[in-house]
This record gives C-alpha cells, sequence and structure tokens, in this order.
C-alpha cells in the first residue's frame, strides 16, 4: 500500500507540473488525459476487479455532463454543479445496478450499452430544458482569463483523477475489493461462502458512475457546449475499456498507464493518418485483443502491478 | 384505418428486420459471440447491390444470389482465420475483437465509397399497391417477402439439413455435440459464414429501400440487439417474431408517443424485457 | 516518454513553419468522418477550390509582395470536443494564420472561444444560428444570415401564391440546424394566421418516417415542411409517395439544393421548394478572386462537374473573402484583417458582403427555388427570379 502511494504521488505531482509549460495545448491534452484516466480507473471497478463488462459509462459520463449543464443553466455555481452532477450520478448507478446486475455476460454489456441510447434519446426530447437536438450553452464564466481557466479545468481534472485513483488504492486492500475478486473467480461460489454479492456488485457499479459522472460535468463547464451525441458517445464506453485492457484489468496502476498510452497513440495516430485514424485505432485495437489481452501492466511487473 | 395503416408499416418493415437478426442472433446462439461486424456486412450487401444494379444493371434479387456465397465466404475465412483463435476468451474480449474489427471495416468503406448516401432507384419504380384505404409500396413489400423467405430457407437448412443439426447441436450443447462426433470448429465458422451470407443478403434487398452508407451500420446492428432479445438466441422463429413485434412497436410507437422516441421505445423494450426475461420472448435459455 | 514525444513534434513543427514563411495557411477543421462526413466533402471541395483560384493568379496579394494559400485540413470526427481541439491545434501547432470554423452551428460556437483567445480571424461558412455569435467575439464572422431569413421570404411567398394554404406540418429532425430552421417555420406560419396541425421531431438514424407521415396524412395539411439531412429527406419523399401522401406545397430544408437529392428522388422532386442561401442561379458580380456568381460556377464545373450548391459554395466564399480583406488589409497581420473583415462591405459572387455587429452576415438575400422539370428554379428573389411557385406535389 505504502510503495503504490507513494509511487502514485510522485506521478501525479509529476503531472500536476505541466501547465508550468504554459502551451496551452499540452494543457488540453493533458486535461483530456486525466479525464480518460478517470474514465479508465472507473471503469476498472466494475470491469476489472468484479468482471463485468459494462458499457455504462458513456451513460454516466452523458448524464453527468447534463446534470452539471442544466444546472448551471438554472443558477447553480459550478462547484456545486459537479458536486449535484456526482450525487446524480451515484443515485443513477445504484438503481440501475440493482436492475442489470443479476444479468451476466452479454447480456449485461448489451443492457448497459443500450441505456446511454436510450438516456441520449430522452435528453434530446426535453427540448425545453436541455436544449435537445440543438445543444445546451453554458455560461461562460467572464471573471478569470481564457488561460487561467484552462489552468483551472486542468486541475479540476487532476483532482478528480486523484480522487478516483485513491478511491482504487483504499478499495483494492479492502473487503469490497476482496469480495469483488471473488465475484470475478465464481460468482456462485462467492455468493455459497457468504459474500454479499448484489451489494457488492452494486457498489462497483456506483464507484463506476461516480467519478465518470463528475467527469462529465467538469467537461460540460470546460467546453460550455454540449449536444447529446457527444457526451453520450458509445465510444467513451469503449475507450475506458480498451485503455484498461491496454493498461491490465484489476490492477492498481493499469488504468491509468492505459489511458496515458492511449491517448499518446491516439494523437500519434490523429496527426498522422487523416483519412484512415478510425481503422488504424481498429487494428490497434485487434491487436492488443489478441496479443495483449493481459494489458502492459501484466508484461513488466507480473504479480507487483496486480492488487 | 389510420391503425390498420401503422400496423401494415410496422409488419412490412418487421420483415425485413427479422432478415437483418436472423445472421446474428444465429452467430450469438451458437459461438457466443457478439458479432458488431454484422451492421457493416448489411451495408456491405447494400453497396453490392448498387454497385450491380448501377453499373451492370442487375436486378437487386439477383444481386442477392451474388452475395450469398461472397459473403458466405468472407465469413468463413473471418472466423477460421482470426476470431477462433479468440472464441474461448472472456466476453468482453471477444466483443473488443470484433468492434475492432468493425472499425476497420467501416473506415474501409467510408475511404472505398465516401459517406455520401447512395440511393438505388429502380426504374421502372415498382409502385404502390392501394388495397381500400390501405396503401402498400410494391417494393417493400416485395423485399419482405423475400427476407421471410430468405429466413425461412435458414430455418429449413437449420431443421433439415445435416450440417443445419450440426449447428442446432453445438448451439443446445458444445460438448455433447464434439462427443458426437461433430467437428466444432468447422461448425462455428460454418455458422458465421451462414450469418455473414445473411447479413450480405440483407443488405443486398434492403439497398431498395434504405439508402445505403457506412454511417447506417450501428442502426441495424442496435435493431439487431433489440430483436436478439425479444426472440431469443439462435433461434430463427425467435428472429422472425421478435423482428415482427419490433417493426410494430415502432410504428405505433411513434404514433402514439412521437416519432422521435420510437428508437428510445425500442430500447427501452430491449432493457425491460432483459430485466424481465432474459431468455427472450421465445428462447431458451442462452449462455450467460 | 511524454517529454520524447513533445520534442519531436516540435522540432517537426518548427521544421514545417519554417518552410512556410511565404506562404499563408488557413486552418480548416473538417469532419472527415463520422455522421458529417458528406459535409465535410463539400467544404474542403470550396476551399480547395479558392485555393487553387487564389494560387493560379499568383497568390494573394499582401501589400507589395504576393503569397500564396495553403490550406490545412485536419479532421475532427464529426465530434464537437474534438473540433474544438482540432482549432487549438491548428492554431498553436500547426501555425496557421487564419481559421475556417468546423462545420456547423454547434461545433462553430464551441471552436469560436479558441480564436477568439489567440485573436486569429476566424471565417464561419456553415453557422446559421444567431446563437453562434452572440458571445461578443471580435474574430468570427459567418457567410450565413439567421435562419428566419429564409423561412420569412418562403412563407410570403407562399401565401401570395395560395391563400388557401392554411394547414402547416412540420416534421424536422432533432439535430441543431434543422430543428432550429423548423422552429422559425413555425414562427413565420404562425405570423401570417396558417395554423400548424403537426410538429414533430424524428430522431437521428431513423430508418422509417412511414408512422409520421401517416399521421400527417391524417392531418391533411396544405402545407408540408420537412428537414433533415439529404439522406433522411430522400427516404421521406420516396415514403411519403409510397403512402400517397400529396398536398399543394411541401418544402424541403435544405436537401432539394444538393443535386444528390435530385438525383436520387428523380421524378418525386417535382415542384417540391425549398430556400439556400445561395443558388447557381444568382447573378452578382464582384472584385473578389472568382469576380462574378456566372465565372464561379463555370470554374466549379470546370474542376468537379456538376453544379456547386450552397455549402461548396460558402466554403469558397469564405475564402475570397478572407482574401479581399487581407488584400484590403495590405498585411497578414491578424488584427488588421480582422478589422478589414468588420469594415467589409462588397459585393462578391456570393452576394453582397457585409458583416453585423456581432460578426454574422447581414446583407444577403436568401433565394428561394422549387425543383421544376428536374432543375431548381428560382422563384425569389425577384431580381434572379426564373420562375413562379407552382402548387402541387404528387
Amino acid at each position: 500500500m505504502k510503495r503504490d502511494a507513494l509511487a502514485a504521488v510522485a506521478l501525479f505531482a509529476l503531472i500536476a507540473a505541466l501547465p508550468l509549460s504554459g502551451d496551452s495545448y499540452w494543457m488540453r491534452l493533458g486535461t483530456t488525459m486525466l479525464m480518460y484516466g478517470v474514465l479508465a480507473i472507473s471503469w476498472n471497478f466494475i470491469g476489472g476487479m468484479a468482471g463485468y463488462p459494462s458499457f455504462a459509462s458513456a451513460a454516466f459520463f452523458g448524464l453527468g455532463a447534463y446534470t452539471g449543464a442544466v444546472a448551471q443553466k438554472l443558477g447553480v455555481p459550478m462547484a456545486l454543479a459537479w458536486g449535484l452532477a456526482g450525487i446524480f450520478a451515484l443515485a443513477f448507478a445504484a438503481a440501475l445496478g440493482l436492475a442489470l446486475l443479476r444479468l451476466r455476460g452479454h447480456y449485461f454489456a448489451i443492457a448497459s450499452l443500450v441505456v446511454a441510447e436510450v438516456l441520449r434519446e430522452l435528453v434530446n426530447a426535453a427540448t425545453d430544458l436541455t436544449g435537445g437536438g440543438m445543444g445546451l450553452n453554458l455560461p461562460i464564466p467572464r471573471l478569470a482569463s481564457v488561460q487561467a481557466q484552462a489552468v483551472f479545468f486542468f486541475y479540476a481534472m487532476l483532482a478528480l483523477a486523484a480522487l478516483a485513483f485513491a478511491t482504487t488504492l483504499v478499495v483494492v486492500r479492502s473487503r469490497l475489493g476482496f469480495g469483488l475478486r471473488c465475484i470475478q473467480q465464481n460468482e456462485s461460489a462467492a455468493d455459497m461462502l457468504g459474500v454479499n454479492t448484489t451489494r457488492y456488485k452494486v457498489a462497483a457499479f456506483m464507484l463506476s458512475g461516480v467519478f465518470v459522472g463528475v467527469a462529465g460535468a467538469i467537461y460540460a463547464s470546460w467546453l460550455h457546449y454540449i449536444e447529446p451525441p457527444d457526451v453520450f458517445d458509445v465510444l467513451y464506453s469503449v475507450k475506458a475499456i480498451v485503455m484498461v485492457l491496454l493498461g491490465g484489468a484489476g490492477s492498481v496502476f493499469g488504468p491509468l498507464v492505459g489511458a496515458a498510452l492511449f491517448l499518446s497513440l491516439e494523437e500519434l495516430v490523429w496527426r498522422n493518418y487523416l483519412q484512415v485514424h478510425t481503422g488504424v485505432l481498429g487494428l490497434l485495437i485487434v491487436l492488443l485483443v489478441m496479443f495483449l489481452p493481459r494489458g502492459l501492466m501484466s508484461l513488466r511487473f507480473g504479480v507487483w502491478g496486480r492488487a | 384505418m389510420l391503425s390498420l395503416q401503422i400496423l401494415a408499416n410496422g409488419l412490412i418493415l418487421g420483415g425485413l428486420y427479422a432478415c437483418i437478426a436472423a445472421g446474428f442472433s444465429l452467430v450469438w446462439g451458437v459461438l457466443n459471440v457478439i458479432n458488431i461486424l454484422h451492421g457493416s456486412f448489411i451495408v456491405l450487401g447494400g453497396y453490392l447491390a448498387f454497385f450491380a444494379y448501377s453499373i451492370a444493371g442487375i436486378h437487386p434479387f439477383l444481386a442477392i444470389l451474388i452475395a450469398a456465397p461472397l459473403f458466405f465466404a468472407l465469413g468463413y475465412v473471418l472466423q477460421a482465420g482470426l476470431i477462433n483463435r479468440m472464441i474461448a476468451a472472456p466476453v468482453l474480449l471477444t466483443l473488443t475483437l470484433t468492434f475492432g474489427l468493425d472499425l476497420m471495416l467501416s473506415n474501409a468503406m467510408l475511404v472505398a465509397f465516401s459517406a455520401d448516401f447512395r440511393k438505388l432507384i429502380l426504374e421502372p419504380p415498382l409502385g404502390v399497391l392501394s388495397l381500400g384505404a390501405l396503401v402498400l409500396p410494391v417494393d417493400r413489400l416485395s423485399a419482405m417477402a423475400l427476407a421471410l423467405a430468405l429466413t425461412g430457407l435458414l430455418y429449413l437448412v437449420l431443421a433439415r439439413s445435416r450440417i443445419g443439426r450440426a449447428i442446432v447441436a453445438v448451439r443446445m450443447d458444445r460438448e455433447a455435440a464434439a462427443l458426437m462426433g461433430v467437428n466444432v470448429r468447422r461448425i462455428y465458422a460454418v455458422t458465421f459464414g451462414l450469418g455473414a451470407l445473411m447479413a450480405g443478403a440483407s443488405g443486398a434487398l434492403l439497398a431498395m429501400i434504405f439508402p445505403i452508407s457506412p454511417l447506417v451500420g450501428p442502426v441495424y446492428l442496435g435493431k439487431a440487439f433489440v430483436i436478439c432479445v425479444l426472440g431469443g438466441l439462435g433461434s430463427v422463429p425467435g428472429a422472425m417474431i421478435g423482428g415482427l413485434t419490433l417493426g410494430v412497436v415502432e410504428s405505433f410507437g411513434a404514433l402514439w408517443f412521437g416519432p422521435e422516441h420510437a428508437v428510445t421505445l425500442s430500447f427501452t423494450l430491449l432493457i425491460v424485457v432483459l430485466v424481465i426475461r432474459p431468455s427472450g420472448l421465445l428462447g431458451r435459455k442462452g449462455y450467460e | 516518454m511524454k517529454r520524447l514525444f513533445a520534442g519531436v513534434a516540435l522540432a517537426a513543427t518548427y521544421a514545417a513553419a519554417a518552410f512556410a514563411q511565404d506562404t499563408i495557411r488557413v486552418g480548416a477543421p473538417l469532419p472527415m468522418t463520422g455522421p458529417l462526413s458528406p459535409e465535410a466533402v463539400k467544404q474542403q471541395r470550396g476551399y480547395d477550390l479558392w485555393a487553387e483560384a487564389a494560387n493560379a493568379a499568383g497568390g494573394v496579394r499582401v501589400g507589395a509582395r504576393r503569397m500564396k494559400v495553403e490550406i490545412v485540413y485536419v479532421d475532427y470526427q464529426s465530434n464537437t470536443p474534438r473540433a474544438v481541439q482540432a482549432a487549438e491545434r491548428l492554431i498553436t501547432q500547426d501555425k496557421v494564420q487564419f481559421l475556417f470554423s468546423p462545420f456547423g452551428s454547434g461545433a462553430a460556437k464551441a471552436a469560436s472561444s479558441v480564436s477568439e483567445k489567440y485573436g486569429v480571424p476566424t471565417i464561419a461558412a456553415t453557422a446559421s444560428s444567431a446563437q453562434v455569435y452572440d458571445q461578443g467575439y471580435k474574430y468570427l464572422f459567418g457567410t450565413f444570415t439567421p435562419n428566419d431569413t429564409l423561412t420569412e421570404p418562403l412563407s410570403d411567398i407562399v401565401r401570395r401564391q395560395s391563400a388557401g394554404v392554411q394547414r402547416v406540418a412540420i416534421l424536422a429532425r432533432n439535430d441543431l440546424f434543422p430543428l432550429a430552421i423548423a422552429q422559425e417555420m413555425e414562427k413565420s406560419a404562425k405570423k401570417r394566421g396558417m395554423s400548424v396541425v403537426y410538429f414533430e421531431k424524428y430522431a437521428i438514424g431513423t430508418l422509417d418516417h412511414a408512422s409520421a407521415l401517416t399521421q400527417i396524412k391524417a392531418a391533411a395539411p396544405h402545407w408540408i415542411f420537412a428537414t433533415g439531412y439529404t439522406n433522411d429527406l430522400v427516404l421521406m419523399r420516396k415514403q411519403m409517395a409510397d403512402l400517397r401522401l400529396e398536398a399543394p406545397v411541401v418544402t424541403m430544408i435544405a436537401a432539394p439544393a444538393y443535386q444528390e437529392w435530385i438525383d436520387s428522388t428523380g421524378k418525386l422532386s417535382e415542384n417540391v421548394s425549398s430556400a439556400a442561401w445561395w443558388h447557381p442561379a444568382v447573378r452578382y458580380s464582384g472584385k473578389d478572386i472568382f469576380g462574378s456568381s456566372e465565372s464561379f460556377v463555370k470554374r466549379w464545373q470546370a474542376k468537379y462537374g456538376g453544379l456547386p450548391d450552397y455549402a461548396e459554395a460558402s466554403a469558397a466564399a469564405a475564402g475570397a473573402i478572407l482574401q479581399m480583406a487581407i488584400e484590403r488589409a495590405g498585411t497578414i497581420d491578424r488584427a488588421k484583417v480582422r478589422d478589414a473583415l468588420a469594415a467589409f462591405d462588397e459585393t462578391t459572387f456570393w452576394g453582397p458582403v457585409k458583416f453585423g455587429s456581432t460578426g454574422q452576415i447581414v446583407s444577403l438575400e436568401p433565394p428561394v427555388f422549387q425543383i421544376q422539370g428536374g432543375k431548381p428554379t428560382v422563384v425569389h428573389p425577384a431580381a434572379i427570379r426564373q420562375g413562379e411557385l407552382r402548387l402541387g406535389v404528387k
């Protein structure tokens, strides 16, 4: 625990130094990377530790984004709106988890994927509240300079990522983490041994939702404009999964490593392969799944990376 | 009278949907693989029909005959060569694998054909059939008839032919089938090939009716999901019932709740059915 | 690892920038992949034609010398946040001097905060919503007038042509522009005392409109107003025919402006009306690089075959306007070019161009047209009218 925590503090301190470079493009990249990190870390709870292939990240992200945005439109101060988004996502994850977590495998995957679609269309339909298909413009804070705003959002995302990571550290060493690993190995056996599988699974699902919801809200404030297809984009769910697979599912540092590497690859591919970058991304995914399904962490660190 | 027209619309649409989903359901039921490529195969079949018609004047009904063997071969090779390596892997990995493959295919089609929507227009147009106050477009009607015939044909293959029985056996119990001498790996490849064949063929049919573009793939896939859950995995009659149900639900849903909710309604139905009865309206308990 | 990336990337960029001293680099983030990719193709063709025309004439006149034009494209995957990122990358990494907005009102608005931050003059070729321009920014300019400039003249003409048009049915795609203009249509109709008997939205990706159209048929409207992208409206027109849905007036925005739609609907396109910000039939002459609407159209046909539609022309216009502003300012200094744009008051092949205080163009008179005999026929404004509005769509 101590070694992991120290390494984590060093890592985050390093990242926190990025704004000193002053380059706002790198800060934008950094903020995006931290957001990806939150998505990956969150997915790790339900997908990596509990072994349930959730595609719900996009649903939580979009829900958080719209909760935060609508709250701000109605006059709620920004930080409070973010908190509200988190609470909303938490409650939604609890309800959804209770309904869906008795499904397994493919069925769970499909149901969680479809939730994002349903939410998107519901948001689309509520034009008066959310702007519907025309998108929602957030009030722009006129207080600080644009540069200062960029720094602010970077640190906001950093704080969220740090919080999510700290939660991972705690969960991994806790009873919840142990229970989740049992569930992943053999749920029926775990159940018979007295593990309250429903409670643990729902807890993991809630954790997979709350940080993502707040990330969505921060994202909406950062961009000042959101529309349903952007924030309820199924690619958020897929990327979260790919990042964790890349880094090593179930491990502590895996999601972060995966997120950083994925973002770098994405940037590189985007810059260099104008027409075919989606295809190249697909190729990377295929290669990853076929040749490195346990992620990078399994390569170098063997057992150490795993909790 | 309005309701009758809406019902007719829904049934016609549903017949087409059934064809879309039959192959997908089979692959899922037998291999336990969700083939994300299915939507893109449908689109590719559509392009085949479109180019066959615009370049060589081949009618889409005939294009199906060309598409069928081509797509079967494509599916067979893809499964035997690539997907089979991952067949024992957890659900997440196979799903992600087909997702990645789909990204590649979709991008390839985008580069090759551009995202402009193509529309296959039949000259002369097939016109409209009027039954009293009911108005039925002939091209949709004939496409639906063909779609149902194709699906029926698939059912016959599964029920009567040797390889069909083998496929069903593998779906019911893989180990037992292997013990009975069935070459499971070959069956997997054949099934995937059949799935691809159905996708390509239905794509060629749909080309007569819907505009074609790589962007429509996910929409077809979404329908296939819902139909599979409604009808049960691996069941061709289930796909038919599921397809018809979905068509009618969407049709009436658009009437009662407004057209923007039609799709939401079908997905909500999916979630509700999953939660209440995961094996679907007709299916047996599938893989978990 | 990240540092290494940064180092290599920066070195490459500096090298590229060093080569680019004598060219004007204009950034163009486009949705080359994803649902909006057909639009990107149109925009790119427009920009490329302008660049080609400018360079063929020796380059843009900047004071005493001439500089060539280079357009730097970046794909933002039809994803608005990526569009913002692309804009920033173009400015900070690719070192473009000027920017064309990403496609559509939403992305244009989102990206405009980046151009404002860096003080980069930006021209939006496809942003019509007034909300895009309401942030008080000084560096954003747009070539589309607000949506009501399309629906108002259209409503007047329909009214004039037949006082019997009373019942209006509206079916809109649930997307930014299609929905916004449908709402303007509702306002325009109600203003003239017409009753809106049906107003529904359909989801993006809808494959079947039969239910909605059946309901519209039951409401027996005189005027059907439908919005969406080309594929939606092709399907819709076909299904209208399938269901024997007919009306005196059928208006679709914006597909009838595109040749693909006319080709795909064949005989069904007859008498469908539409409105757009430009039409190949307009006749303007100006001092821009193309000289006149006719020569622009001719140049387009020579390079691409077929007639240019309003979206393609708008992209080329953005370039032509930028060029004139640079030439008026005599420099590529961003602030001075920005001022030249703000003071712009010239006629171009696109029409009379003058930007209002928000940056959105205020001087256009968008043509209203109808497909007659398979060809778009302009019915308004009177100066370029080619025919009268005909009633009856079967």
